[in-house]
């Protein structure tokens, strides 16, 4: 009510009030373009700093799945359904995890092993992390209770360590603790994590596990290493970890053939799979998640699958499928040949791009918002490199 | 409170120019404002919508009437049985030729939309705008949504320099 007063005592057709121009138009902007705003005039470039609207605009971006690519030996980041770069790297950079709008990044070299570090590139913000080269990220989210971001990581007794066990260990960004051990949550797991719920959600194809580890006595090792009961051995299972409190526990999820990823739309926890001839995408959606009741929503067949073989090259590997919503649309990402190509539910091409990107799980929703771990990192550099 | 069909509440909405709408409660209530007035009871005869003239309130009310979930006999929503994919592209065609006005009009709808916080009248209105915003210079924008320079000329440059590669 206060806001359509303030919104009222404007002259009419003059353009639209600040109020309505800053809270309801700028703050849709994507990041690059309200960057640029800031430059029309002062009132914009104060309103467009404040944490307040930061935070708005942050919630109000969509969480796009990433493609990267690689560019005379740096990286580059896309989001789908963008023909810009969010960000150019001049690394070889790998994509560990992302949570928000930052990245984990690291870069292996023969001397030193992975090398971690994390960049928003909104801010353009980019700092080394002090991990060691022998974690695994697992995943990264923000710890509610504290507002801290942290990283789940994995690390592997090895062969040589005799009194060493595997352990999940996290890290808080910006904090001086080393990673704190929070012990194993007895079932190996691996991929890019949904996040969902305040929770971290890893799917786990146990058929192809078990293919994968032939040599284990496999009923031995459900019921000993899994802890399945009889309802959970049947279908696929999904490790959940609660942010809030960091414990790990299992759910179940849908047996769909093979080739499936879970994502994240419209608040739900999704599992898209590919079947080969066809090609036809299913889309799972789990909606209830108390219950945990899965039901088949969308069956996309691409159109002209002959045609688009022709034109683009084969269908690549499985994992080059994605699913999001952007806007109330579904888009579903395929890879085929050396072309990105996005579909609408009804599986018509609606764009590609042909730049040999691949397509990661991960997703960003980009922000705005200074975070206080950046400045406190050792080689913390803003807008320098290694953005290009 | 009017009724006009049995099951069907009726809303009547005023404009400060004193035109009068008679609209279904549940078309009204696309509108978050007016159900929370509805909600919290202080709608009994007629609503008064300040600042939005009846110009503006008649397409208001025409967006809402076309997106109100329309109900079936059982009360479920006919969206959902309704095969849903026909029913949204409908819509978007409905909403591509809805917007298709005039500057001053759609700044109206927009102020309209965020007083009356109806999602979807305000996603669609903005759109445009923001388009806009994004693929034009400094001086178009200023001049798109009449507003100042209010920089001395080593200051713009300034903040140009500090967000250098979002005008690259």
């Amino acid at each position: 009510m206060a806001k359509a007063a303030r919104a009222a005592a404007a002259p009419l057709h003059s353009g639209l009030p600040d109020e309505i121009a800053i809270w309801e138009i700028l703050v849709r902007l994507p990041p690059k373009s309200l960057l640029r705003c800031r430059a029309v005039c002062r009132a914009w470039r104060s309103a467009t700093s404040a944490r307040d609207f930061l935070l708005a605009h942050h919630a109000r971006q969509p969480a796009l799945p990433i493609a990267c690519g690689d560019e005379n030996g740096g990286s580059r980041y896309y989001l789908a359904a963008q023909l810009q770069p969010v960000a150019r790297l001049d690394r070889a950079f790998c994509l560990c995890a992302s949570c928000d709008g930052l990245l984990l990044l690291s870069e292996y070299s023969t001397a030193t092993g992975d090398r971690f570090s994390i960049c928003n590139p909104a801010t353009r913000q980019y700092a080394p992390l002090p991990m060691r080269s022998d974690f695994i990220p697992l995943g990264m989210y923000r710890h509610r209770p504290s507002g801290e971001y942290r990283i789940l990581m994995h690390r592997e007794a090895g062969f040589l360590a005799i009194d060493g066990q595997d352990a999940c260990y996290i890290f808080a960004l910006g904090s001086v603790q080393p990673p704190r051990n929070i012990g194993w949550p007895q079932v190996r797991f691996s991929g890019v994590p949904v996040l969902l719920h305040g929770s971290l959600h890893w799917h786990l194809d146990k058929h192809r596990y078990l293919e994968e580890h032939w040599h284990l006595d496999k009923y031995r090792y459900l019921e000993e290493h899994w802890h399945l009961d009889d309802h959970m051995s049947r279908s696929n299972i999904i490790v959940v970890f609660d942010t809030r409190t960091e414990t790990f526990r299992k759910i179940c999820a849908p047996v769909v053939p093979d080739n499936n990823k879970l994502f994240e739309m419209d608040g739900m926890l999704g599992m898209s799979g590919f079947n080969d001839p066809g090609p036809i995408i299913d889309i799972w959606m789990m909606q209830d998640y108390e219950n945990e009741v899965w039901a088949l929503k969308y069956r996309v067949e691409l159109k002209n699958a002959d045609h688009l073989l022709v034109q683009f090259g084969r269908f690549v590997e499985h994992w080059n499928v994605a699913v999001a919503s952007c806007d109330g649309d579904v888009l579903v990402l395929v890879k085929f040949g050396e072309c990105l190509l996005q579909f609408d539910i009804n599986g018509k091409l609606v764009c590609f791009n042909r730049k040999g990107l691949c397509l990661a799980q991960h997703r960003l929703k980009q922000t705005l918002v200074p975070h206080t771990f950046f400045p406190t990192l050792d080689g913390y550099s803003m807008n320098a490199w290694p953005f290009i | 409170m009017a009724t006009r069909e049995a099951g069907k509440k009726m809303i009547m909405l005023k404009s400060p120019d004193g035109m009068e709408f008679e609209v279904e409660e549940a078309v009204a209530m696309e509108s978050q404002t007016i159900r929370k007035m509805i909600e919290d009871d202080c709608a009994d005869t007629a609503i008064l919508i300040p600042n939005i003239n009846s110009k503006i309130l008649s397409r208001v009310i025409e967006y809402c009437n076309k997106h109100v979930p329309t109900t079936g006999a059982t009360g479920a929503a006919a969206s959902d049985t309704v095969a849903p994919a026909a029913l949204a592209e409908d819509l978007k065609i409905w909403d591509a030729e809805f917007i298709k006005v005039n500057r001053a009009t759609r700044f109206d709808l927009i102020q309209a939309a965020s007083y009356l916080n109806i999602k979807g009248l305000l996603d669609l209105t903005s759109q445009t705008t923001i388009d806009t915003i994004s693929d034009n210079s400094l001086e178009e924008i200023r001049s798109f949504l009449s507003t100042k320079n209010d920089y001395l000329p080593e200051e713009e440059q300034t903040i140009r320099r500090e967000n250098q590669w979002a005008f690259q």
